[in-house]
């Protein structure tokens, strides 16, 4: 029988953008944990100035402490909360993708749904925490906090990913997401923090987020290479994180053959 | 005797040292419900998992004809999805017109009122009857069943005879392996799986005869 892929691909797509919407811990997160988050930590931390190294100049330039600190909340937020969503979904189905693949449901079609999902939940969630951003600074340029949110949510939903067909356990997984969206976005702000504008830092995920926010945030212009770097950050890790997902559910024998034929169904491998 | 669909030969299965499955050997034809019965560690659910293509044999030979349906032992369903959103995405799998069977199937396992209940809401017998659905709607003509009525009451499990005999009666080849095979006058051959090796047990045939 035939069935357009189409159909196919959008049947996953919707029931795993279903999934995600029933993540009720994730938007429990997201609702509360964002603006506790900008409003705590923010409020903590003063206008100090602070020199922050613009890579995309090259120069150093100065920006608000108290603003600064509030993109880095805001990218520690939505890292860890999409990060969350997307491990939690990967590591709970690999299983049940499995066994609709080896039912027929193509490895493609769910691998596609997979990214929709992933593109989907990073675009609503970075959108939220810009939007409330809102209510605590007005930054000059907003469209480019969001898109330096959507960089940073969709390299933390690759992570997620990439753990979800890694780590067994759902305890090690969070806390690993945990530890690396801290670690990363605290050592990306210079308040208090020595190493900021030291060259290692451009290895850890949120550098180009990071630099796109900074930018929309304190100067006019807009630095296309650090997305591009984010969308290589995801591609690196979804790529990963898929290869393996492959890997786990393939079927190792699909075709039925007929009984008299030469072939059988499974054999053992050849001897070498 | 008709050709059979599915032939299992001389299948040999080890992990290290450790034997599992030790020269399986076995046909089945259309219409005919087979049973595997041994004890916890016999080897049952791996020789099922080769039958159905899911694990590689180290040695020995599988042929089937025809659309396979397979009921794993463990419960894989998405939490998060209705019964109806995975009878959907299964429908999808299978590239099924309609829904019609599972309608079917629903109805002759009682659990139609659950069609919109989330799985994580569900009971584990009627999680187990999606299982077992999930499994069936496609009309294959093998369908393996590794404990297939674990969790159901006993007027499921009646029913669930019911639904084996008419997959049989429409000439489908059944094969249900348990730890416990209790109704073994309902089967048209019985195996028992022991140390890895499978014979067939004489005392079904026996129950036969009398019944």
């Amino acid at each position: 029988m035939a069935m357009h892929w189409w159909t196919r691909y959008w049947t996953a797509a919707r029931f795993m953008l279903i999934e995600q919407a029933r993540n009720r811990l994730a938007l429990l997160l997201l609702v509360l944990f964002v603006p506790a988050w900008y409003a705590l930590i923010g409020g903590l931390v003063d206008n100090t100035p602070l020199a922050f190294r613009f890579r995309a100049t090259g120069a150093f330039i100065q920006v608000n402490g108290h603003q600064l600190t509030l993109l880095s909340m805001g990218i520690n937020a939505i890292t860890l909360i999409v990060g969350f969503m997307l491990f939690s979904a990967t590591r709970k189905n690999t299983r049940f993708d499995r066994r609709l693949i080896r039912c027929g449901y193509p490895q493609l079609m769910l691998i596609l749904a997979r990214l929709t999902a992933l593109v989907a939940v990073a675009v609503a969630v970075s959108l939220y925490a810009s939007v409330v951003l809102l209510a605590f600074w007005r930054p000059p340029h907003w469209p480019a906090i969001w898109l330096g949110f959507g960089c940073a949510t969709v390299i933390y939903g690759g992570i997620g990913l990439l753990l979800g067909v890694l780590v067994r356990g759902e305890l090690e997984g969070f806390f690993l997401i945990i530890m690396l969206s801290l670690v990363d976005s605290f050592l990306q702000n210079p308040y208090g923090n020595p190493v900021a504008n030291k060259d290692f830092i451009k290895w850890f995920p949120t550098f180009g987020p990071t630099q796109v926010v900074v930018a929309g945030g304190f100067t006019d212009m807009m630095p296309w290479r650090y997305v591009a770097l984010s969308l290589a950050w995801l591609v690196g890790t979804a790529l990963l994180g898929l290869a393996i997902f492959t890997w786990k559910t393939r079927a190792r024998r699909v075709q039925a053959l007929p009984l008299r034929g030469t072939s059988p169904l499974a054999s053992p491998p050849p001897a070498v | 005797m008709p050709e059979p669909v599915l032939r299992v030969e001389g299948i040999a299965k080890s992990y290290g040292r450790h034997a599992i499955l030790r020269d399986v050997s076995f046909t089945v034809e259309p219409g005919v419900l087979v049973g595997i019965v041994g004890e916890n560690g016999a080897g049952k659910s791996t020789l099922l998992r080769i039958l159905a293509g899911d694990l590689q044999p180290n040695s020995g030979r599988v042929w089937r004809r025809g659309a396979l349906g397979y009921c794993p032992q463990e419960v894989v369903l998405n939490e998060a999805l209705t019964v109806a959103q995975h009878l959907e995405y299964f429908r999808a799998a299978y590239r099924l017109p309609d829904l019609g069977r599972a309608g079917e199937l629903l109805a002759l396992l009682g659990y139609e009122r659950y069609r919109h209940t989330l799985v994580s809401a569900l009971s584990g017998g009627t999680r187990q009857k999606l299982n077992l659905t999930l499994a069936l709607l496609h009309a294959p003509e093998v369908l393996l069943l590794d404990e297939p009525y674990q969790g159901f009451d006993w007027e499921t499990y009646l029913r669930f005879w019911e639904l084996a005999a008419a997959l049989r009666a429409q000439g489908r080849a059944v094969l249900v392996i348990s730890h416990l095979l209790f109704d073994q006058q309902r089967f048209d051959q019985l195996y028992q799986l022991n140390d890895g090796r499978l014979a067939p047990l004489a005392a079904a045939v026996d129950e036969r005869q009398v019944s």
